[in-house]
């Protein structure tokens, strides 16, 4: 897919004349996940829905290729970038496959709502996120997972390079957790789509994001790949977190391991 | 409480029952034709038999000012009550299906019965009431989440509009029958007779009474049911006498002037503000306010387009669906 | 399901069968009720009687005056009115993404009605027919300040519109009440019939208005189905799909509005319609937006149309009021969206 590169400029964010996200420039690096990370109320969800063109700047801008995202037409906008909301709300009744389909909605007309390219969409997003054996359940019936991956296959029928992703993984089970950051990892490496993820669990960052994004009091205080910037210094600095980090053995990527104020040996805890 | 706080307190329900007679005695100079204060104070102090504004303010405007009054009160403490032992703050008669249960069985009685100005008129009245709180909440309790005050609300306006929908009907279908009682499906205090008030007199003093006695373990209730049963207080019973007492003052005040919405709500939250959460205060401050809210509600539908008079229901509506507004805002 | 594609791939839609089989149902079944009503009423006339009437060759001239005069503007206008305010309560559970919005359970029809009695009591013998300009300026002045009283807060909004619309529609009503008191109690009698939602009085004049509005509404409402799809999904779903939210919510919430009021001004407000058909239409056939607004139209038209049949035939000589029946309906509908297990999420 072709790259237009999704970048902030001196970006500043916020809701009534409380600015949340304060002059923030930052390119998102394409084909890659790029996640955001820090504490609560730390402006990444509100980065990332500046960046969704959900929140108008207070200053700065967003761009898209080299223009103004402003300045594209929002049908445009949709069909190079998508947006999955945080816990996002299935209309009553709606089955797996209807859902997936309202994606294609950037690309259909009053007239032309159902083209062969459409299916196709569907069924590969469909497939994609292993849902065939569930495509015509209402997506209520589904499990928090299964019903994840269905918002996902949602956003994936869009058929945007861009992606954005609002905490997907909350609410979630750890293993579903994980087997969902695989997919779309797996998704980045095949399909070539840039990604960019706000992230609550730390570990999943580091174990998954090409790119991380370390944002406080809404600033950006580190960025770079995660062994450059998940590190005990960053994380004191960011999350006031006394954490210790290892590399993992397999993968080579960090570990956080949180510390509590004493380092208790597991033998004196059972005592 | 201190023993300053209990002096203010005193001092201010004795504040509220000389307000409360001020605005009886206004609410009968006024009319068609205006009586001075001071006759009126000499009719109610000492009669005499000869004097015509005398028998103007004793036999034909004092009975109507009793009725507000009498009104006022009753609803006041059961919306107070229902808000209390509930812990909903936007509980009250009319909200929650009992008073619309109590119109109902009134049109019924009625209607089908005949049975204008004679003592079953109130108890029907308390049997619809009885009717509409179990039918709100027995939806509100099905639903998912059981019955708070979000589901109580919309299943109270269920009930409500469709025994108003049925009402409409029976109405057009005998409507002999109910040529004099249009007026009073809006709430109104214009042309009630004594006899009705005197059957729905002991349902005010049992309600009133009932209310007072049990107040102390609504203060407890109020804090939650679990709190109250670690208190000692026998939640069960209490909520039976609760919903006893707020039946009977529904049925008396509807039965008296029809249905007038949304005094037991304003009123209650407006004693909160001065005397706190203590129900053995808010009780009495809420009759005594609420008493003299409706005389004055009741002063203002005759005085503002006068000849013509707005039916008190009406008024108290204008007044109160803002309040409620607020509240949805404020409190949920 | 079956796909239609035509010119080349420039229109490809799909079809629901099921659906589109229920809409021909759906109309036969009015088509039924139109004639039945009819013929039905203090003078009975046959089918034949009626068609032969409709079709300019009358059996006696009174058949004329009875069918065009009386009950063919009635009935029409009985149907069309259905119609807007079943589209009306649709639109509004769209756009407020609320499965309990009515336009008569938030005040938006009182707001009409308010609007109606007033001029009808304060300046007889003018404005009749401005009266649905009147009425849409009412219901939208409401509609709006429900909309700001309900979203000046964040968070949890679905109940609080429902619960601020039912305090608003108190208030309102009770304006109406007073301006009831307050007037010659003749025009006002008037007006109490037209209030509890009658299709007694409708003639011609009120079949045009409802006409002319359907010709602009409708059309642009079904062209507005794709924005309301995406609607549903939230605001922030919408937008990042292609849609231009704000803009497309204030048209749909105006056309809600407007289609209310126009109903409202020709019989008063007639309640739950709104509630009732589009969840009905739900339960006939799983459809997509476009073609659910279609049955919800159809099914509006068919609950009015038999509730105003039911109201002039089951008591007759006495009419009860087509909006009594809609109530007896459409309360108990209401419950049972208040018991849903769905609704968990939304209450």
């Amino acid at each position: 897919m072709t790259h237009p590169i999704l970048a902030a400029e001196n970006l500043s964010v916020g809701y009534g004349d409380t600015t949340i996200v304060k002059d923030v420039s930052l390119s998102v690096k394409p084909g890659a996940i790029t996640a955001l990370v820090g504490p609560n109320g730390c402006g990444k969800s509100t980065l990332l829905k500046a960046f969704a063109r959900i929140l108008p700047p207070m200053s700065g801008q967003v761009t898209l290729g080299d223009k103004p995202i402003r300045s594209y037409a929002t049908r445009a906008v949709a069909r190079e970038m998508a947006l999955l909301p945080q816990g996002p709300v299935a209309p009553e009744g709606l089955t797996v496959t209807e859902l997936v389909a309202q994606g294609r909605f950037p690309h259909q007309s009053l007239f032309r709502q159902w083209s062969p390219g459409d299916r196709e969409a569907v069924e590969r997003a469909i497939a994609l996120t292993d849902l065939q054996d569930f495509a015509d359940r209402p997506v209520q019936a589904m499990s928090g997972g299964q019903r994840q991956r269905c918002w996902l296959a949602m956003v994936l029928a869009q058929d945007t390079p861009l992606l954005l992703l609002d905490e997907p993984t909350t609410f979630l089970d750890l293993k579903v957790q994980v087997d969902l950051m695989a997919l779309l990892s797996r998704i980045v490496a095949e399909d070539g789509r840039t990604m960019l993820l706000v992230l609550h669990e730390l570990n999943l960052a580091a174990a998954f994001a090409d790119h991380v994004v370390m944002m406080r009091d809404g600033r950006i205080v580190a960025e770079g790949t995660g062994p450059d910037v998940i590190r005990p210094d960053e994380l004191r600095q960011v999350f006031d977190l006394r954490a210790d980090v290892i590399a993992d053995p397999l993968t080579g990527r960090p570990v956080c391991l949180p510390r509590g104020p004493d380092k208790v040996p597991l033998k004196a805890a059972a005592e | 409480m201190t023993a300053t706080r209990s002096i203010l307190t005193a001092g201010g329900f004795w504040l509220c029952i000389g307000a409360v007679a001020l605005a009886f005695m206004w609410h009968i100079s006024v009319g068609a034709k205006a009586i001075p204060l001071a006759t009126v104070w000499e009719a109610l102090v000492s009669p005499e038999d000869g004097v015509f504004d005398h028998v103007v303010v004793r036999d034909l405007r004092m009975p109507r000012a009793i009725f507000a009054l009498s009104v006022g009160a009753a609803l006041a403490v059961a919306g107070a009550l229902m808000q209390g032992v509930t812990r909903n703050p936007l509980a009250e008669p009319a909200i929650l299906g009992l008073m619309a249960g109590a119109t109902f069985a009134v049109i019924l009685g009625i209607g089908w019965f005949e049975l204008a100005g004679t003592a079953y008129v109130p108890l029907f009245a308390a049997v619809g009431a009885l009717i509409g709180a179990v039918l709100t909440w027995t939806i509100a309790g099905a639903a998912p989440g059981g019955a708070t005050p979000l589901t109580l609300i919309l299943s109270g306006a269920a009930v409500s509009g469709f025994l108003y929908a049925i009402e409409q009907a029976a109405i057009l279908l005998n409507e002999e029958a109910f040529r004099n009682f249009r007026v009073w499906l809006s709430g109104s205090l214009a042309g009630r007779d004594m006899d009705t008030y005197l059957w729905a007199l002991p349902w005010f003093a049992a309600g009133l009474i009932a209310a007072m006695v049990i107040a102390r373990q609504v203060t407890a209730l109020a804090m939650g049911e679990e709190t109250a049963a670690g208190l000692g207080v026998d939640t069960v019973r209490i909520k039976l006498i609760a919903l006893i007492a707020v039946v009977a003052l529904t049925a008396a005040a509807v039965s008296v002037a029809g249905p007038l919405g949304f005094v037991g709500l304003v009123i209650p939250h407006v004693v909160r503000l001065f005397v706190g959460s203590d129900y053995r205060l808010i009780v009495p401050f809420s009759a005594v306010v609420g008493a003299g809210y409706v005389l004055v509600v009741d002063i203002v539908s005759r005085v503002v387009l006068a000849p013509l008079e707005i039916s008190t229901g009406i008024v108290t509506t204008m007044l109160g669906a803002p309040v409620f507004i607020w509240l949805v805002r404020a409190k949920l | 399901m079956s796909t239609v594609e035509a010119f080349s791939g420039r229109v490809a839609l799909q079809l629901p069968m099921r659906a589109v089989a229920m809409a021909f149902g759906l109309s036969a079944a009015i088509v039924v009720v139109l004639v039945w009503s009819l013929m039905t009423g203090s003078f009975e006339l046959s089918s034949r009687e009626v068609f032969a009437t409709l079709f300019g060759n009358p059996p006696t001239d009174m058949a004329t005056t009875i069918v065009w005069e009386f009950r063919f503007p009635r009935t029409l206008t009985a149907i069309l009115v259905g119609a807007f305010l079943a589209l009306s309560g649709a639109a509004l559970q769209y756009v407020t993404r609320n499965p309990l919005a009515d336009p008569s359970l938030v005040g938006v029809s009182q707001g009409a009605a308010l609007v109606v009695v007033a001029v009808t009591i304060l300046a007889p013998g003018y404005g009749f027919a401005w009266r649905p300009v009147l009425a849409f300026g009412g219901s939208l002045i409401v509609a709006a300040l429900i909309l700001w009283i309900a979203s000046s807060r964040r968070g949890g909004e679905t109940l609080r519109f429902i619960l601020t619309g039912i305090g608003v529609a108190a208030l309102i009503s009770s304006f109406t009440q007073a301006l009831l008191t307050y007037g010659d109690i003749d025009r006002a009698l008037t007006a109490l019939g037209w209030l509890a939602g009658s299709v007694h009085a409708a003639g011609w004049p009120e079949v045009t208005w409802l006409a002319v509005t359907a010709l602009i509404a409708i059309p642009l409402l079904l062209a507005a189905s794709r924005p309301l799809s995406a609607i549903r999904f939230g605001e922030e779903m919408a937008t990042s799909l292609g849609i231009r939210v704000t803009a497309a919510r204030w048209l749909l919430v105006g056309l809600a509005v407007g289609l209310a009021a126009v109903a409202v001004a020709a019989v008063g407000p007639l309640g739950f319609v709104g509630l009732v058909a589009p969840h009905l239409a739900r339960r006939l056939a799983h459809s997509g937006v476009g073609l659910h607004l279609i049955l919800t139209a159809l099914t509006g038209a068919l609950m009015v149309g038999l509730a105003d049949f039911a109201g002039r035939a089951l008591f007759a000589p006495v009419q009860i009021p087509a909006g009594i029946f809609t109530a007896i309906i459409g309360v108990p509908v209401f419950v049972a969206l208040i018991l849903r297990s769905q609704a968990r999420s939304q209450l």
